[in-house]
């Protein structure tokens, strides 16, 4: 989860999530150079130390054609190379569907069984100690830690949008439609997430959570849980 | 006098790509690069299961109850 006051993405936890994070510091980058140039040039002018009296400007012309051209591509390559690497196709080893309603998740694990199970907010006056206010939930999504998982979206009423910000994941739930995003877990751990599609009064207090354990403990959980 | 605003103009459009140009690596140099030695320093020698483990014995996991 965030903590108060972040600016920054959440620690990545899965290797898209990494790519994204790395494309979003080159982006940064890029930004930065075209935004000091702009200010630079602007101060400049400002202070009167910069004007021009040129009528013909061929050359400048041209230059800041293709410069802009240039960095356009450079941010369009990498951009798309991690668009396509999103959605590869990936042998996913576990397919859960999660379907939106005002206001809760349910999840529906039926590659081998038929789970199903409501996902609700804790009420913040039934918290225990040390957990967080307005993302936990009475029933999480358990996955395998670095196995691929393909979650199939949608929704019962409104639009929602099943995100977490550290898998890099955020995919809306559209009543009618069923949408498709996998991700891999790198690690063990627990991950938040929340509804991010307006639908409605409780639209902030119907959180994701996303615990991420090892193949042979996911195997026992699941085997405890009744069809 | 002669000259004056080709050759001002001249040097600060070097000094203006430069300007941009150094804040770009900058940026690389001390928060991008860190950020990806970073990550690879976590996951040099990281051991999931000892991770897991920690967190189980810690109560966190709704899975995996600490016994």
């Amino acid at each position: 989860m965030a903590n108060h006051s972040q600016l920054g993405f959440q620690d990545a936890s899965s290797p898209i999530m990494e790519e994204l994070m790395r494309f979003h510091d080159h982006a940064m980058m890029v930004a930065l150079a075209i935004c000091s140039l702009v200010l630079y040039l602007l101060t400049l002018t400002l202070t009167g130390k910069l004007s021009s009296n040129t009528v013909n400007a061929q050359v400048i012309e041209i230059i800041w054609t293709i410069l802009p051209a240039a960095v356009l591509i450079m941010l369009a390559l990498p951009s798309l190379r991690i668009l396509y690497m999103m959605d590869e196709v990936n042998e996913p080893n576990l397919t859960l569907k999660a379907i939106g309603h005002q206001w809760y998740w349910t999840y529906e694990y039926t590659d081998f069984k038929d789970l199903t199970f409501d996902s609700y907010m804790t009420p913040t006056t039934d918290l225990p100690l040390g957990h967080f206010r307005l993302l936990e939930t009475d029933h999480r999504v358990i996955v395998p830690t670095r196995s691929t998982v393909r979650v199939i979206v949608t929704a019962d009423d409104v639009l929602h949008s099943w995100a977490i910000p550290s898998l890099g994941v955020k995919t809306d739930a559209i009543p009618g439609r069923l949408n498709q995003t996998s991700f891999s877990a790198s690690r063990p751990g627990v991950f938040y997430g929340q509804c991010s599609e307006i639908c409605g009064a409780n639209h902030s207090f119907m959180p994701i959570v996303v615990e991420s354990v090892p193949l042979a403990n996911f195997e026992s959980w699941s085997s405890t849980l009744p069809s | 006098m002669r000259g004056l605003l080709a050759r001002r103009m001249k040097f600060h459009f070097i000094g203006a790509f430069l300007v941009s140009l150094g804040s770009a690596t900058l940026y690389k140099f001390a928060v991008a690069e860190p950020r990806k030695q970073a990550y690879e320093d976590f996951y040099k020698n990281y051991n999931p299961m000892k991770d897991f483990e920690a967190m189980k014995a810690a109560g966190v996991l709704e899975s995996a109850p600490p016994k």
